[in-house]
């Protein structure tokens, strides 16, 4: 530091000292830029110190934020800046009064020996300097920056300078940089990790196709069971219930019935087809038994049980029935049928 | 009177681990104070175990190291010890011998230890990376690498250690902001200040006494190991059309026997 500062030191840390004691006593709770003067012994042009306390404050203020800010800057070999701040500040520290500036004073001092010491450190190092500013230049020249002459286009990346980093900018520094790592390459399996993800899905996959097959053959065989069952059923139920009727007509009338009188159903000729069907099993079980009467007109009877087996050796004759509805139809108005004797099964009511 | 000593630094890291993780169970506090088993105890333990065993642990050893070397982020040894070798800890030191062995025979690489304190592993190439021609086979590069050069290079030529604002400025000039996402590293500031700094490649330090409160950067115990200060002057030549040892401390300091491996901090302190 300059001789005059220091000698300028000693009177302002004096008046300083004895105009803080008394400001403080009068003042203790001073806000930052709030400067209450009391009444009593002051200066005369005290109004104008208040402005130029805050005046020379907030210069100080600025100088230590410019020193901050421009950190880089003014360590850079190639200017004085740090010089010219510290000049100021000398400028700066002859109008000081007050501790709160003196102390600011001090603040600014710490940062600027800082820098000087940092300064210093790159004086002292033999051989050229280091400047990242200038590293930084010559990597984005490397990295592949294109300068765009145009300024007034925006760049796309924002921030400062001019020029478009291209996309595989880190690519090519970190490709020659590789040569200075010793790096172990990384392990990997060639085939890759093992993953359990692949299995589950098959499973289920198959897990839900034979899920419904089974079901389905679940389904299949009762449904056939119940097909066969009632096609079976259907037929020896109706058999056996026109067997029924039979012989109790014959109960009531010993003598053979006509043939036609007892298939036919003057309703529906369908039913009268479907009882012709069931009769001829009768027939050929030796239920039944078919043959022409004195009008030489089919008619049926019942085998005696004890015939049933007797009939079975004697020779049988085979026949077949055929029926159209214009034959139905002539036989019901022929033999006068009203109704059926062989109830359909719906209408069974007993 | 080793052994105690260990045990004493065992202690204090395993106190400091206690400090921070207040769950640890009993297990791995035994695994915490694990401490080096002397010659004559790792002989008895060979004795008891067919050379087949051995081979087959040193085989488990040199694996999971390869995969948890992935991340770059050191093995622990406690891990190791923990997750593999297990029962076999009284033989330990041969088991991590001849696991060495195996990585420079049949890898070239090399199992290091960066940290005697606190007992962590990294595997580093053997094989000399400057004498080596360019792979034939075009792998993908890792741009973080770049972006981890930049930082190693401005550290190394200024002396060691820098205050993180230079290193912050510097990478704005290179359109990397650690307060932006950027497009290539996402978290810039978590990738430097985390992601290398686990996987030692940086060390980064608050500076005492410092308000706001201020970190410096230094290299990490990876770098002193992986890194080669010479081949970065190197590069600082060509970008900057300079000699080399224009730069004479850094020169020094690259070229100096002890650059290779474990590089004391530099002299500037």
């Amino acid at each position: 530091m300059r001789k005059a500062r220091a000698g300028g030191d000693d009177e302002a840390v004096r008046q300083n000292g004895s105009s803080s004691r008394r400001r403080t006593d009068q003042h203790p709770g001073d806000g930052e830029d709030h400067d209450s003067s009391s009444g009593g012994v002051q200066d005369d042009d005290d109004d104008n110190d208040l402005g130029l306390r805050r005046e020379i404050r907030s210069k100080y203020r600025d100088l230590i934020n410019s020193v901050q800010q421009n950190r880089e800057d003014m360590l850079s070999p190639s200017n004085n800046k740090l010089t010219e701040v510290l000049e100021e500040a000398n400028k700066l520290f002859k109008d000081v009064r007050q501790a709160r500036e003196a102390a600011l004073d001090a603040q600014l001092l710490v940062v600027a020996t800082d820098l000087g010491k940092e300064k210093a450190s790159q004086l002292f190092s033999e051989g050229s300097a280091f400047d990242p500013t200038a590293f930084a230049e010559h990597l984005l020249s490397f990295m592949g920056l294109n300068r765009l002459e145009d300024e007034d286009d925006e760049p796309p990346n924002g921030c400062a300078g001019d020029g478009y980093l291209p996309k595989d900018a880190w690519h090519r520094l970190a490709r020659r940089a590789e040569c200075c790592f010793r790096t172990a390459p990384s392990f990997h399996y060639m085939m890759g990790s093992f993953y359990t993800e692949p299995p589950p899905p098959k499973q289920r996959i198959e897990r839900q196709r034979k899920a419904p097959s089974k079901e389905a053959k679940r389904i299949m065989p009762t449904q056939l069971k119940k097909m066969e069952e009632s096609h079976q059923e259907a037929t020896e139920k109706e058999v056996e219930r026109i067997l029924g009727y039979l012989k109790s007509y014959y109960q009531d009338d010993p003598s053979p019935i006509s043939y036609y009188e007892f298939v036919i159903d003057p309703n529906s000729f369908s039913r009268t087809v479907e009882n012709i069907f069931h009769t001829s099993f009768l027939i050929r079980d030796g239920l039944a038994r078919l043959k022409l009467d004195s009008d030489k007109l089919p008619c049926i009877e019942p085998v005696e049980e004890g015939e049933v087996e007797a009939a079975g050796s004697f020779s049988r004759k085979q026949c077949i029935v055929s029926i159209s509805p214009k034959i139905w139809r002539e036989l019901i108005d022929v033999f006068e049928i009203k109704e059926t004797i062989i109830q359909p099964p719906e209408m069974q009511s007993e | 009177m080793t052994q105690r000593k260990r045990l004493s630094n065992v202690q204090s890291s395993s106190q400091s681990k206690r400090q921070s993780n207040s769950f640890m169970t009993q297990e791995e506090d035994e695994d915490a104070t694990f401490t080096q088993p002397s010659t004559s105890q790792v002989q008895r333990g060979l004795e008891k175990l067919t050379p087949a065993q051995v081979d087959q642990k040193t085989a488990e050893v040199v694996q999971y190291i390869l995969v948890k070397d992935q991340k770059k982020i050191p093995v622990r040894r406690a891990d190791l010890v923990k997750h593999v070798v297990k029962d076999y800890r009284t033989v330990y030191p041969e088991i991590i011998k001849r696991a060495m062995r195996t990585f420079e025979q049949v890898f070239g690489l090399k199992l290091v230890e960066i940290d005697s304190k606190n007992h962590m592993y990294v595997l580093v190439n053997n094989l000399d990376a400057s004498t080596a021609r360019p792979s034939p086979v075009e792998r993908p590069s890792n741009p973080k690498m770049g972006l981890l050069f930049v930082i190693l290079s401005v550290i190394f030529m200024k002396g060691g250690v820098v205050r993180e604002n230079l290193i912050w400025n510097t990478l704005k000039k290179l359109r990397v902001d650690p307060g932006q996402r950027h497009e290539e590293f996402g978290d810039v500031r978590k990738v430097i200040t985390d992601e290398f700094v686990r996987q030692r490649y940086l060390e980064y330090v608050r500076i005492p006494h410092t308000e706001p409160v201020e970190y410096e950067f230094r290299w990490g115990q990876r770098s002193d190991m992986e890194v080669s200060r010479a081949q970065i002057l190197e590069f600082m030549g060509q970008l900057h059309e300079q000699d080399p040892r224009s730069w004479t401390q850094q020169y020094r300091e690259a070229h100096s026997a002890a650059s290779s491996s474990q590089a004391s901090s530099s002299n500037h302190r």
